[in-house]
């Protein structure tokens, strides 16, 4: 999809399906979101098959319905591929258990995760990144949406403890995941796709927990720690284990990539912004913040009303499904004046959700607020200019918002 | 569907056709499930299919590939791969 929309258009809210694939992969929603917040802030749409959604768009109703678990559960599911069909690993999947549970299973494996634990990581992520940014700058096209999907297995590999053979055949399942009906993801019908790639992924952690429980070898891994925390008193079991790891894993994979290209993007088609940042490094972390924004590389997620709910002037139904569309919500400008503007000094940015909001917020933030900006301080340094070498590509997907192709042409910096 | 659904040929024993569909119709909840129904239209998802692909594996001692069965995707087919992994060993 379009990051920087194109002009305002007239939108028919009654025959508007926003889960139309072509809208993510050649549209531009932004327009269509923008007339939602404004006429139906509250909208409902039924689809072809008859499963029935209701949407939230305003910043405001997004954050109620991600944050407060006891008008909106999560423990039917929460992404918008299994709008109207109970998630079969709900209840047990982390991010379909809604408190206390949640906060007891939470608890643990985020003490790995906070901002001051993987300060340890910095050293070897800036590594990793200068490593990623060199082939960029032999003067050759490189395609940055591509390159880029790898960057978080090289990242968080290492922090995982998942070795870097596998890193390859693990992107490309958790992005079968996430775009089931991207041709560059696809594999025979969407669902299968999904089938395909959940069946691989939950079996690579337990065949993972298997070896390592055989061979008694312990580290210091984000998998391995899922394997010894007791919330609650207790282990977690196999099946939480693999759910979990399986979650961690698609969450590190899926989305930092979109954030990285589309930030990208937004610098090259604003070489003064560009230049700014550079001047002044000490602006990279809202340059940051505004690029989670600008991107909100997780479209949405999704929630089911409890009971009948009061929001956005109207009523949903109790039992029914609810999109909280979080890049909706970032453009929000009772939120962020002038939202459609990329500003790298906008005041306020870090108010965006695009890590979502709540208990659920993601819990490798932290690690990809760091990742980022370390990704953007080197790319400064290094990088004198930034063109596009052809046509970005984008995602065929109303889930994750983000590119499969941008490729750039970049100049080295002259004088750092 | 792609190409994979015209591929097979109806060479696997009736009686084995009809063991799969048994056996599918165990995991979802005791339904009666035809040797041409669609796993994901009869409610199929992954971790039902991780239970399935096991127990193919302890019964008949042939391991599917996860895709294969994913998109073989009827009882009638996943019988026929059922025939293949047999005939290789």
């Amino acid at each position: 999809m379009r990051l920087t929309p194109g002009p305002a258009r007239d939108v028919d809210l009654d025959r508007l399906d926003l889960f139309d694939l072509d809208l993510y992969s050649y549209g531009d929603p932004h327009p269509i979101w923008d007339v939602m917040r404004e006429k139906a802030p509250l909208h409902h749409q039924v689809l072809p098959d008859g499963r029935e959604f209701w949407s939230v768009t305003r910043y405001e109703d997004v954050c109620r319905v991600l944050g407060e678990h006891r008008e909106f559960t999560s423990e039917r599911g929460t992404t918008p591929t299994h709008v109207g069909v109970d998630d079969p690993a709900a209840g047990v999947l982390l991010t379909s258990t809604d408190p206390p549970r949640h906060t007891e299973v939470r608890r643990p494996i985020g003490t790995k995760l906070t901002a001051r634990a993987v300060k340890s990581w910095e050293d070897s992520i800036r590594r990793t990144i200068v490593g990623f940014l060199e082939p960029a700058l032999d003067g050759e096209s490189f395609d940055l949406a591509e390159k880029a999907l790898l960057l978080p297995a090289m990242v968080t590999g290492p922090l995982l403890g998942i070795p870097e053979k596998d890193w390859a055949e693990l992107v490309q399942l958790t992005a079968m995941v996430t775009a089931p009906s991207d041709p560059h993801f696809k594999t025979g019908s969407e669902a299968a796709t999904l089938a395909i790639a959940h069946h691989e992924l939950v079996t690579y952690v337990k065949e993972w927990v298997k070896t390592r429980r055989a061979d008694g070898h312990e580290d210091n891994s984000l998998l391995h720690h899922l394997m010894s925390v007791r919330p609650g008193g207790a282990p977690l079991t196999d099946e939480e284990i693999a759910l979990d790891g399986y979650s961690i894993l698609l969450g590190a994979n899926v989305t930092t990539p979109h954030t990285v290209s589309g930030t990208v993007q937004a610098l090259i088609e604003r070489p003064e912004q560009f230049e700014k940042a550079q001047a002044d490094p000490s602006l990279v972390p809202n340059l940051v913040e505004e690029g989670l924004r600008w991107t909100s590389a997780a479209c949405n997620f999704m929630r089911y009303a409890v009971d009948d709910v009061q929001i956005g002037g109207g009523t949903i139904p109790a039992r029914a499904a609810v999109v909280a569309w979080i890049g909706s919500a970032n453009r929000d400008a009772s939120q962020f004046p002038d939202p459609h503007q990329f500003d790298i000094t906008r005041a306020g940015a870090k108010r965006h959700v695009a890590f979502g909001f709540g208990p659920h917020f993601c819990i490798g933030g932290p690690l990809a607020r760091m990742t980022l900006r370390i990704f953007f301080e080197e790319l400064l340094q290094r990088f004198g200019s930034i063109e596009l070498d052809g046509e970005p590509q984008h995602l065929r997907s109303y889930f994750i918002s983000g590119m499969t192709h941008l490729p750039i042409v970049a100049q080295k910096r002259k004088t750092p | 569907m792609e190409s994979e659904s015209q591929a097979a040929p109806a060479s696997a024993p009736e009686s084995l056709v009809q063991e799969i569909s048994a056996l599918w119709g165990e995991h979802l909840n005791g339904r009666e499930v035809g040797a041409d129904d669609d796993f994901f239209e009869l409610g199929g998802n992954s971790l039902i299919g991780i239970k399935i692909i096991d127990r193919v594996s302890q019964e008949y001692g042939v391991e599917l590939s996860v895709r294969d069965f994913y998109l073989a995707q009827t009882p009638a087919r996943v019988a026929e791969l059922i025939e293949q992994g047999r005939a290789r060993t």
